[in-house]
């Protein structure tokens, strides 16, 4: 096990620095980003002196490996436009996509896993029908749709909850909500196909002869053996809302870091760009570690 | 389960009506397009940081109110002393909210801070490039400005620069701005929010509002919506389609004019046939109600009706599509190559449906004659098109610009839109740069005149440039508030104006 940590701690270190090389130069590419800071109207002399304060008047490759030397004793760089440490602004915000990404798979996994079994256990019932219609629909609707669709209705219309921002628990209700819908669905199918596939194997079969009561054999030994590729799936779902929830951050006013490496793009902020990016790949690296270890768990003949 | 269930609505009511009724009675909340990356006070002339910072924490040495023009803020009285100085007397028992006293050595340092190397200060950048400002304070009440080259309208650009403490930082912006305003800077909670309280030793009448909480929301339909529900009181900037509620959405005009910058310096651009063609093939009407908000003025003038030396007998060009074909033919007798292919630039989200706009310009000028080659691009590419040095191996342009002036002078468009030397600039004319330079150092009644003379010549006699609409915005205002939005809406919003209904 150890072996196979070092070997992906490696594996991810070199991925991590080819994805910094590669985003440092692809986001200059982008263009100078006096244009957007400073008015149409800034005389040449303001915008040198904006080069010259946050050093893009100097050579790419001297920018580049300056960066690089900042990098190494953990300096992220300065934001541009917050007058603030990049790292800074970017954990904050993973900190908040982090909360909305751990609530939202925690209640998609519950909850797929316990309508996506019921389902394949009645395939073709009722029941089954309409978890498929609905996670069907869940998982083509577009998000920011979905989300002003509900504000009009839950906010303006009925009041129930707040349109948007943060605080209390009640704040969190829609975009919870708005994000759950796709991955659930499309979790809720995985978990439907690989529980169908299992429920009719040989030792279920043995398990129904000597007498055995439905919940056991669905969550206790069926379950197990068809949560394999459930983990993926999950992972991936998961990968993806650690990496920010542009549309419903946007939306919903979460300070996330989805929408702040939006925005970084949009001013070519590249410090909080380079920052964001390798504070969400460490993320993802840890996750991808977690669930690799998680197959290990469910799958005894899985060894690294 | 019909007991839990209900139990569970009425917990969910119970706490969205607390939500909608958070705030007390004399407390607003404002909800922003975008949030602030930004809190100081050197950047106030940024509509999104001005909208907290300026007035509300800190204020101006003048103030231009629209309707009443230039008046004192913490400049009590100001007198031209010749040679490009002038002298600033300033209001006594005034306190910054730390506890020091305002006095003419923070004016200086205000002064020299936007202009510092070391920090990048939009005011500075926006309305002082290539101006030198000197400053000898006189006594602690007493200021001389001098401006190189002299600037007439001194007093009035005194109206952009927020003034703070003499302690504040040189080399960097600062996190929490202190001002002499009627609030002070509480607390930024980044990303969620910004609190402001009322400034209790303030030199000026009390407020209505007590304190005020700015959030952020992007999207525009969630602004209206929080307006509606309660969630705020004042949405400053909402689209079009949102500003739904009669009762609620006020549109003003919002001090940006659309005008078609042309590089009258190629053929076939630089023939006044050519230019009246442009203008008289567009239909101004059509696009007004229909891709442009209603109450959208037509231009004749770069700047807005507000302005000093707005020349209001001028007539926007009728749409007369027959005579645009008969200038361009008489051109084209005259061996103007009138079918060349002409580059006009857009820039991608200038101003809501900008596309759809520049798309009918377009079919409106290859209607009557024009050979149009219409590109929609990102700010970085258009600014390269828009502003001087233009690249080299351009062809005849076209340039689609959104111009803000909510200055009360036109002093700045002026140069910059029509001077030789002005960075956005398609027109070389000694005469007019003779004109502009004139009307620069002109004061008075002879200044405005001279500013209408101007406007008529670049109008109607050279018909310099295809003026097309004054823009308006629309607010959404909770009805509790007794507030009306202007043309300064735009770039601040004094929370100190806003009374309870």
């Amino acid at each position: 096990m150890k072996s196979f940590l070092g070997k992906r701690a490696i594996a991810s270190a070199i991925s991590l620095v080819g994805l910094v090389i590669l985003v440092f130069f692809l986001s200059r590419l982008t263009g100078d980003p006096t244009d957007l800071y400073l008015p149409v109207d800034a005389s040449q002399e303001a915008r040198d002196n904006f080069r010259r304060i946050h050093g893009l008047d100097q050579p790419l490759m001297v920018q580049f490996f300056q960066y690089v030397g900042d990098l190494l004793r953990f300096d992220f760089g300065e934001s541009i436009r917050r007058s603030e440490p990049a790292i800074d602004a970017v954990l904050r915000g993973f900190t908040w996509t982090l909360q909305l990404a751990a609530i939202t798979m925690a209640l998609v996994t519950a909850m797929a896993i316990l309508i996506g079994s019921l389902a394949a256990f009645h395939v073709g019932g009722f029941f089954d029908r309409l978890a498929t219609f609905f996670s069907l629909v869940g998982a083509s609707a577009p998000d920011f749709w979905i989300a002003i669709v509900a504000i009009v209705i839950f906010s303006v219309n009925l009041g129930w909850v707040p349109t948007s921002g943060t605080g209390g628990w009640e704040f969190w209700i829609l975009p919870v909500a708005v994000l759950f819908i796709r991955p659930f669905g499309l979790i809720l199918q995985v978990v439907r196909g690989s529980m169908i596939s299992t429920l009719s194997s040989a030792y279920v079969k043995t398990a129904r002869a000597k007498g055995l009561r439905n919940r056991p054999i669905i969550f206790v030994h069926a379950l197990r053996n068809a949560m394999l590729p459930v983990i993926t799936v999950i992972g991936d779902q998961a990968a993806a809302l650690l990496n920010g929830a542009v549309v419903v951050e946007s939306i919903f006013g979460f300070p996330g870091v989805g929408k702040l490496m939006i925005d970084s793009i949009l001013q070519r902020d590249f410090s909080v760009i380079l920052a964001a990016i390798m504070v969400t790949a460490f993320a993802i690296f840890l996750m991808n570690l977690l669930i690799d270890i998680l197959y290990a768990v469910l799958d005894p003949r899985i060894r690294y | 389960m019909i007991r839990k269930l209900s139990s569970a609505a009425a917990v969910l009511l119970t706490s969205s009506a607390a939500f909608a009724a958070s705030h007390a009675d004399t407390s607003v909340t404002v909800v922003l397009s975008e949030e602030l990356d930004i809190v100081d006070p050197c950047e106030a002339s940024r509509s999104n940081v001005g909208r907290v910072v300026l007035q509300n924490i800190s204020e101006t040495m003048t103030e231009l109110v629209p309707g009443e023009g230039l008046q004192t803020r913490l400049a009590t009285g100001w007198e031209d002393l010749g040679d490009g100085t002038w002298q600033f007397t300033l209001r006594e028992g005034v306190n910054f909210h730390d506890g020091s006293a305002f006095d003419a050595a923070d004016v200086a340092h205000s002064l020299a801070r936007i202009k510092s190397e070391d920090i990048t200060c939009e005011i500075g950048a926006k309305f002082f490039g290539g101006t030198e400002l000197t400053t000898e304070v006189v006594d602690d009440h007493t200021i001389n400005i001098t401006a190189d080259p002299v600037q007439p309208i001194l007093p009035l650009l005194m109206s952009t620069v927020t003034v703070v403490p003499s302690d504040t930082p040189m080399d960097s912006h600062v996190e929490t701005p202190i001002g002499t305003g009627p609030y002070m800077f509480d607390e930024y909670n980044r990303g969620q929010n910004i609190k402001l309280s009322q400034n209790e030793n303030y030199w000026g009448e009390s407020p209505a509002v007590t304190d005020a909480t700015y959030v952020f929301r992007s999207d525009s339909a969630v602004r209206a919506a929080m307006v509606a529900q309660g969630e705020a009181d004042i949405a400053p900037n909402i689209a079009l389609q949102d500003a739904s509620n009669p009762e609620m959405d006020f549109s003003y005009p919002n001090s940006e004019s659309v005008y078609m910058r042309l590089d009258t310096t190629m053929e076939p651009l630089d023939d006044k046939r050519v230019r009246e063609a442009l203008n008289y093939a567009v239909d101004r009407e059509a696009f007004i109600g229909t891709i442009l908000a209603d109450g959208t003025l037509l231009a004749t003038s770069i700047v807005p009706p507000s302005t000093l030396g707005y020349n209001e007998e001028l007539e926007p060009y009728p749409y007369d599509p027959e005579r645009a074909k008969e200038l361009l033919a008489e051109a084209e007798a005259d061996g103007v190559p009138v079918d060349l292919e002409i580059t006009f630039i857009g820039r991608l989200n200038n101003w809501g449906n900008v596309t759809e706009t520049l798309e009918a310009l377009t079919a409106m000028w290859e209607e009557v004659g024009f050979n149009i080659d219409l590109q929609m691009v990102e700010v970085a590419e258009w600014l390269e098109y828009y502003s001087q040095p233009f690249p080299e191996d351009r062809g005849p342009t076209i340039v689609a610009a959104m111009h803000d002036n909510a200055n009360g002078d036109p002093v700045f468009s002026m140069y910059f839109k029509y001077d030789s030397e002005g960075l956005q600039s398609g027109v070389r004319d000694p005469a007019l740069d003779a004109m502009i330079a004139d009307a620069t150092t002109a004061t008075g009644d002879e200044r405005e005149r001279l500013w209408k003379d101007i406007m008529h010549y670049i109008h109607t006699e050279q018909v310099y440039d295809v003026l097309l609409f004054h823009m308006v915005g629309f607010s959404r205002v909770n009805p509790r508030l007794d507030f009306t939005p202007t043309i300064r809406t735009n770039s601040e919003l004094q929370l100190s104006q806003i009374t309870f209904n």
